[in-house]
């Protein structure tokens, strides 16, 4: 897929129109292309803005309390409002209507452009002390399942250490690792090791893969801070500028971003990535050096907010060893595979993701893996031993997030009982493939 | 299929007022959406579109453009605001966050731009877009409502795209940015 007919498919891109191998072809040019990406983020970041508009304006209702007004006799108003007692009474009102001004005020203080302009002034100042970067290796702290997705957080899960380390001439090459899972982009290929013995190659270079886009995005310093302020812009998210002295003694500006994510309380992937994230981001910067400290971004989780991510440490323009960017992998590794049309594949094609969903456990309770591995390939040794002679419970009707208008993934909520004993309650992840037309577990299990 | 914004006008003025109620259904969501960002507090917000909505009916006749009915109910709103603001700044007449406060609303454009966007999109744009973010309808379900096919109104939300982002870019390109270096 060229430019333009990736330009073109875009929108049904981001709705879910595209048929899955169109999807797949877009989704390939994407990850290569920086022009198309950009193209392709602006549609997404008007869509996310649009979303949030309106989810905001979910709950309103007027239509009767205005036609009761327009349609009552000589079309005075029925009843008065807070507005109309304001305009009414503007000159009448005492302390409680000053100690409401005084809130509004704070509101509009934190979202200024005199704030904003202060605020994009330290981080310029922090992008250009990092401007050309040769390598850059972060190191922080996360909450997420050691091994699930690169960017699943979990504000329950404990800490583990998440790192990136990414050379960008001559040649560009970058990794990204935590305990569970590396991704290795070598400047050939790339690779992900799922421990201890699973992997998925692509035959080509790649800027970013495996969902590390946030840590590739956090890299590149200087865009990732002007994205901030757009996003700070676009969506009116309060930001705080303050000045204050760190552990070490140093000035430091401390830049406090209220990031929303658009998605309702109820959605079932908010919080569970950052996109899909409420969180407060907290920027520190030397005020000497002028370079990014560290970074602290929490989740308004329930209850409160909770830390979810500590970035601190660090190095630029460090030399790194070739090494860093090889992966050495087992033995017994076992590769995923493109999915092959069956010879049924028609029957599998046709399913619901229930159905699907029911097959997939209906052959782990027969032991059955050959029929399994059509729905969730590679099946490790390990995944074989805690599935094998499991007992369905149920099966429910599948669902959907405000997310999956862009990745097509359904949700099937399943309960299963394994032959240790141990119930597991969960939602089974599944999306098409775009060859096969086929189900195949994306998650959940 | 719906009535068109003129239409509907047309026929409130024709002595069928019941048929406000389809302008209402149709713009409380986005008028709401500006409101509240202009005033910074959902329940003012609600109250100031209820008295534009109000107004707006009183002054139906004096609309000269059926057409344009959503631009020219946004400028009531924009009224209604500016109003209530100017009611906070007598009421705050010695308080000086009164007038920080006034100063931050004014100059504070972020947020509500967007609704005014969507007033520069032809109606069948707009209608695309309000009823796929602000009424939430999948996209099959807007080409339902509209009696459009399902591709027609894909191709008339990537339109709507362009112009949105167009229009956007021209009003928010003065924002403060990093340079690139």
């Amino acid at each position: 897929m060229n430019c333009a007919e990736c330009r073109d498919n875009l929108v049904a891109c981001a709705e879910g129109f595209l048929d899955r191998e169109a999807l797949i072809e877009c989704r390939t040019h994407l990850e290569a292309c920086i022009g198309c990406q950009a193209k392709y983020k602006a549609i997404a970041g008007l869509q996310q803005r649009l979303v949030a508009r309106g989810q905001a304006a979910a709950e309103v209702s007027l239509v009767e309390p205005v036609m009761r007004r327009v349609l009552s006799k000589g079309k005075e108003p029925e009843r008065e409002t807070i507005m109309s007692k304001i305009l009414r009474h503007r000159w009448g009102f005492g302390l409680g209507a000053a100690g409401f001004a005084a809130a509004v005020t704070l509101i509009f203080i934190l979202s200024t452009p005199k704030i904003q302009a202060a605020a994009a002034e330290a981080m310029t100042r922090g992008a250009q002390a990092v401007a050309k970067l040769t390598t850059i290796h972060l190191r922080g702290h996360l909450r997420t399942p050691p091994s699930d997705n690169f960017s699943a957080i979990n504000p329950n899960s404990d800490f583990v250490t998440v790192e990136l380390w990414k050379q960008f001439g001559p040649e560009l090459k970058w990794r990204v690792e935590k305990p569970g899972r590396v991704a290795v982009m070598d400047g050939q290929s790339t690779m992900l090791f799922i421990k201890p013995d699973e992997a998925l190659k692509f035959p080509q270079p790649s800027a970013s893969a495996f969902d590390t886009q946030w840590l590739h995005e956090l890299a590149n310093l200087n865009q990732a801070l002007n994205d901030e302020l757009s996003a700070i812009k676009t969506h009116g998210w309060p930001v705080t500028l303050t000045q204050e002295h760190g552990a070490d003694g140093k000035p430091k500006s401390v830049i406090t971003v209220e990031a929303k994510s658009g998605l309702l309380t109820g959605d079932y992937l908010k919080n569970k990535f950052f996109s899909t994230a409420d969180t407060r981001r907290v920027y520190v910067f030397d005020d000497q050096t002028e370079m990014l400290d560290s970074v602290k971004i929490y989740v308004h989780a329930d209850p409160g907010e909770k830390l979810i991510f500590e970035l601190n440490q660090i190095d630029c323009n460090q030399p790194m060893d070739a090494s860093v960017f090889q992966l050495q992998l087992p033995t017994d590794v076992k590769w995923a595979g493109q999915m092959q049309i069956l010879p049924d594949n028609e029957k599998y094609a046709a399913m619901t993701s229930e159905q699907a969903a029911r097959a997939l456990l209906d052959a782990c309770d027969r032991e059955d893996w050959t029929e399994a591995a059509k729905f969730f390939d590679p099946l490790t040794a390990g995944e074989k031993q805690t599935l094998g002679g499991l007992q369905v419970i149920s099966i429910g009707t599948h669902f959907t997030s405000a997310i999956s208008l862009i990745s097509g993934a359904q949700f099937v909520p399943y309960e299963i009982k394994l032959k240790n004993g141990e119930m597991k309650k969960w939602n089974l992840s599944l999306k098409r493939d775009g060859q096969t037309h086929r189900w195949f577990v994306d998650g959940g299990i | 299929m719906d009535l068109t914004d003129k239409e509907c006008v047309e026929r409130c003025r024709d002595g069928h007022p019941e048929d406000f109620g389809s302008l209402v259904d149709r713009y409380q969501k986005p008028l709401f959406s500006y409101l509240a960002a202009r005033v910074g507090n959902f329940p003012q917000a609600e109250e100031a579109a209820q008295e534009s909505f109000v107004r707006a009916f009183q002054s139906l006749n004096k609309l000269r453009k059926p057409e344009s009915f959503y631009s020219w109910l946004l400028g009531i709103a924009a009224r209604v605001a500016k109003e209530h603001f100017r009611s906070l700044e007598h009421r705050q007449r010695d308080c000086e966050a009164a007038e920080t406060m006034m100063a931050g609303a004014a100059d504070s454009g972020e947020e509500y731009p967007l609704e005014e966007a969507i007033t520069a999109l032809p109606e069948t744009h707009r209608q695309v877009i309000l009823l796929r973010y602000y009424e939430r309808l999948s996209c099959q379900e807007v080409a339902t409502r509209l009696g459009l096919p399902l591709g027609t109104v894909t191709k008339t939300l990537s339109r709507a795209y362009a112009l949105l982002r167009q229009e956007l870019a021209a009003r928010e390109s003065a924002e403060p940015t990093v340079n690139q270096t």
